[in-house]
C-alpha cells in the first residue's frame, strides 16, 4: 500500500516536521518507509534517515506501508506531511519594530 | 578596540566579560581496551541508562524551553528526542558495543558517521549536524558522568563566547545574566539564534575563526543589530550599546534619593504600542502622527487620526500620551500636500510654520480628533506638542487654533476636553525664548537630534560634521540647561526624546540638567530605568554644573569618562 503526498510544511521533512513524522510513525506497527517517488525509500521511523532525505517544501513524496494498520498509517502521515507549520523557523518571526533614528525628525 | 565581524541574529547589544564554553574539551574519552576485555552486557546497561537519562533531559528542556519560550522553540528538543531513539542508530550502537566497544566509543564512532552526513551541507542539512552534536554530548556526558556546564548559572555580565551553540545550550541561558553570545559557526536561522532572539540575547554568529583569539575573561561587546564583535570596546561604543540587558519593570522609577523621573517610549506606528508598554515605557513620550500621512493618496480623515490616538490612550491606560502634531516639511515630501522644493528644507517649510500657515486644514482636523480623544476613555493621559517652534508667537497662534476647535466642538454638542499642551524645544531661538514658552504652556520637550543640528548648524545626516553633531557640546548641554530651569520657574514639566534620553551613559547628566521625563525608543527603557534607580538626584545635579562648566566636548566627555 502507497500514497503519493506534497510536503507542505515550510520546514520541508526537517526539524518540527520531521519530529512529528517521524513520533507519528513509530506509533504504528505497519514496516513505514518514504522517498522520493522512483527511489527507493528509507525507514520512516529513522529521524536520521527521514531528514537525512533533505526533502524541501514544495516537493513530493512517496510512503509505502505494509502491515495490519498500513491504512491508518498512511492517514497519520499524509496529515503530518500536508499540515502547514506556522512559524517552524526563524524566517518568520516577527522583529520587534524599533526606531533608532530616536527623536524628532519626521 | 578590535572589531570582529559576524552575522547579527538578535538586533540587541551587551558588554560583558568573556567566557568561553567548551563542552567538547571536557568530554575526552578514555583509551580504547581490548575488546575481549570489555564486559558488553555492562557497557549496553550503561548505554540504555545514559540513553534514559538523555532522554529526560531532553524532555525536560523542551517543557523550560515551552514555558519560557514558546512551543515553536520547544519543538527542536522534540527532533532531538527523535533522533535519541532513532531506530538505525541505536542499532549500530548496540552492535558496536556487541563487538567489544565500550558505550562512549559506540556512540562518540557512531554519531561521527551521522555529523559527517550532514556536515558539509547547506542551510538545514548543516543544522541538523548541530542538532547531532547536541544528542551525543548528551549521550557522552551521562557515560562519562560529567555535569554540564551550569549555562543557567553563569555570572551576571558574561559575554558567552563558543565554537557553536546547541539549541539546548541556549534554552538554559538566564537572559538577565548574559550580555550577550557569539559564536564561530551558525546561521541567522538557526535553532540556537532563534532561542537567542527570542529570550533577547543579543547574538553574533558565524563570526570565524577570529573569535578564537579572544581571551578569556576580557571585556567584549555583542552588536547584535551591526553583527560585530568589539573586544575591550572604547567608551561611546559601550554607551551606544547600552550596557547589559536590564530587567523590564512596569512600575515608575524615582532616583536613589526618591526623585520622580518618567521613562517613556517613542513610537512611531500603532504596532509598537504593545511592545513598548511590554518593555515598561510610562507612557509615550513623543507619538509622531506623521506615519498616519505618509505611504498614502490623501491625509487620514478626523475619525481615523481619533481612533488611532485613543488606540495609543488604551496602551497606556494609566499614562500619559504625548501627541506631536503633524511634522512634515521640504526634506520627506508628501506627495498630496504639494510641499516647495526647498534649497534648505530643515530652515524651510516644516513643522508648526506649514500647520500654522499652508495646512492649517489639516492642523485643524488634527487638533478635533485630539480634543474630541482627550474625553475619551483614557482622555485625561493625553497631551499635544506642537513641533519646530522658534517663537512665542506660534504658540500662540496654536493655542487660539485649539480654542477655536473647543468651540466649535462646543457648539456642535460632541464631547471634547483641552487636553495637556506643549511645544518641542528643537531650536536655538526655542531655548532662547523658553521661558516665555513655559509661561504659556504646560510642559516642553527637549528634541535634542534637531537641537544640536541646529545649535552646532551640522547637518544630521552629513558624516563630515559628524564630530559637530554631539550633545555633549557645551553649547548644547546650555541650551538644554536654559530650557530646563525656564520650566521649573515657570511650573511646567520638561521631557527629552531625542536619541540622547536613551543613552543610558547620560541618564545621570539628564536627571542633573533637572529632566522630568525621558523619552526613547522602547528597546532602551529598561536600561535606562535601571540607570535612573541608581542615580542620585544631588550628585547628578552636581556633575550637570560641572559639566555646563566645561569650554569642550573632551572637556564634558573626560567628566563622563568617555574618551
Amino acid at each position: 500500500m502507497e500514497r503519493t503526498v506534497e510536503v507542505v510544511p515550510d520546514a520541508g521533512l526537517h526539524a518540527r516536521p520531521a519530529a512529528a513524522f517521524v513520533r507519528a510513525a513509530n506509533e504504528f506497527e505497519a514496516d513505514l518507509s518514504v522517498g522520493r517517488p522512483g527511489e527507493e525509500g528509507v525507514d520512516a521511523n529513522s529521524m536520521l534517515a527521514v531528514t537525512g532525505l533533505n526533502v524541501r517544501n514544495g516537493e513530493t513524496v512517496r510512503i509505502v506501508a505494509e502491515g495490519d494498520d498500513a491504512a491508518e498509517a498512511l492517514d497519520a502521515l499524509e496529515a503530518v506531511l500536508t499540515t502547514p507549520v506556522e512559524g517552524e523557523d526563524g524566517e518568520s518571526d516577527s522583529e520587534t519594530a524599533t526606531d533608532s533614528d530616536g527623536g524628532e525628525s519626521p | 578596540m578590535r572589531t570582529l565581524s559576524g552575522v547579527g541574529t538578535t538586533p540587541l547589544s551587551g558588554v560583558g566579560r568573556a567566557r568561553w564554553y567548551r563542552p567538547e574539551g571536557a568530554l575526552s574519552l578514555p583509551e580504547r581496551p581490548d575488546p575481549e576485555a570489555v564486559d558488553r552486557e555492562a557497557e549496553r546497561d550503561r548505554f540504555e541508562r545514559a540513553r534514559a537519562e538523555a532522554g529526560e533531559a531532553l524532555d525536560a528542556a523542551r517543557d523550560r524551553t515551552a514555558e519560557r519560550v514558546g512551543a515553536d522553540e520547544a519543538a527542536v528538543f522534540e527532533a532531538h528526542r527523535q533522533f535519541l531513539d532513532d531506530p538505525q542508530l541505536v542499532d549500530d550502537i548496540r552492535e558496536a558495543i556487541a563487538d567489544g566497544a565500550l558505550a562512549e566509543h559506540a556512540v562518540a564512532d557512531r554519531f561521527a558517521e551521522a555529523v559527517a552526513q550532514f556536515e558539509g551541507m547547506e542551510g538545514r542539512m548543516a543544522e541538523r549536524a548541530d542538532d547531532l552534536r547536541d544528542v551525543r554530548d548528551r549521550l557522552l556526558r551521562a557515560l562519562l558522568e560529567v555535569e554540564a556546564v551550569d549555562l543557567a548559572a553563569l555570572p551576571s555580565e558574561t559575554v558567552l563566547l563558543a565554537e557553536r551553540l546547541t539549541p539546548g545550550d541556549t534554552a538554559e541561558l538566564d537572559p538577565d545574566a548574559v550580555a550577550g553570545i557569539a559564536t564561530a559557526t551558525g546561521g541567522r536561522t538557526a535553532h540556537a539564534a532563534i532561542i537567542a532572539r527570542a529570550l533577547s540575547i543579543p547574538a553574533v554568529v558565524g563570526v570565524g575563526d577570529g573569535l578564537a583569539t579572544v581571551d578569556e575573561g576580557v571585556d567584549v561587546l555583542v552588536d547584535g543589530e551591526a553583527g560585530e564583535v568589539v573586544v575591550d570596546p572604547d567608551d561611546s561604543r559601550r554607551a551606544a550599546a547600552g550596557g547589559v540587558e536590564a530587567p523590564v519593570r512596569t512600575e515608575r522609577v524615582r532616583t536613589a534619593d526618591g526623585r520622580a523621573i518618567e521613562v517613556a517610549a517613542n513610537v512611531g506606528r500603532v504596532a509598537e504600542l504593545g511592545p513598548a508598554a511590554e518593555r515598561g515605557a510610562d507612557g509615550v513620550g513623543l507619538f509622531r502622527t506623521e506615519f498616519l500621512f505618509l505611504d498614502r493618496a490623501s491625509p487620514p480623515d478626523e475619525d481615523e487620526q481619533y481612533e488611532t490616538i485613543t488606540a495609543a490612550l488604551a496602551a497606556f491606560p494609566d499614562d500619559r500620551v504625548v501627541v506631536r502634531t503633524l511634522d512634515i516639511g521640504g526634506d520627506k515630501p508628501v506627495p498630496y500636500l504639494d510641499t516647495p522644493t526647498e534649497t534648505n528644507p530643515f530652515l524651510g517649510r516644516r513643522g508648526i510654520r506649514l500647520s500654522l500657515d499652508e495646512h492649517a486644514d489639516l492642523f485643524e482636523t488634527q487638533l478635533r480628533a485630539l480634543l474630541r480623544a482627550a474625553a475619551s476613555d483614557h482622555g485625561d493621559g493625553l497631551a499635544v506638542m506642537v513641533p519646530m517652534i522658534a517663537r512665542v508667537e506660534e504658540v500662540d497662534a496654536a493655542l487660539e487654533r485649539v480654542e477655536a476647535v473647543a468651540d466649535d466642538l462646543d457648539t456642535a454638542g460632541i464631547d471634547h476636553a483641552v487636553p495637556e499642551l506643549g511645544a518641542m524645544v528643537e531650536t536655538p531661538a526655542a531655548a532662547f525664548v523658553a521661558d516665555a514658552l513655559a509661561d504659556r504652556l504646560d510642559f516642553l520637550s527637549i528634541g535634542t537630534n534637531d537641537l544640536t543640528q541646529y545649535v552646532m548648524a551640522a547637518d544630521r545626516e552629513n558624516e563630515g560634521v559628524a564630530e559637530l553633531h554631539d550633545p555633549l557640546h557645551p553649547a548644547v548641554l546650555r541650551a538644554i540647561d536654559r530650557t530646563t530651569r525656564a520650566t521649573a520657574d515657570a511650573d511646567a514639566w520638561v521631557g527629552m526624546c531625542g536619541e540622547m534620553a536613551g543613552d543610558p551613559a547620560l541618564t545621570e547628566l539628564l536627571v542633573g540638567l533637572g529632566l522630568d521625563e525621558l523619552s526613547m525608543s522602547a528597546v532602551t527603557v529598561p536600561t535606562v530605568k535601571a540607570q535612573v534607580r541608581e542615580t542620585d538626584a544631588d550628585e547628578a545635579a552636581a556633575l550637570a554644573e560641572r559639566a555646563l562648566a566645561c569650554q569642550t566636548r573632551e572637556g564634558v566627555r573626560d567628566l563622563l569618562g568617555r574618551e
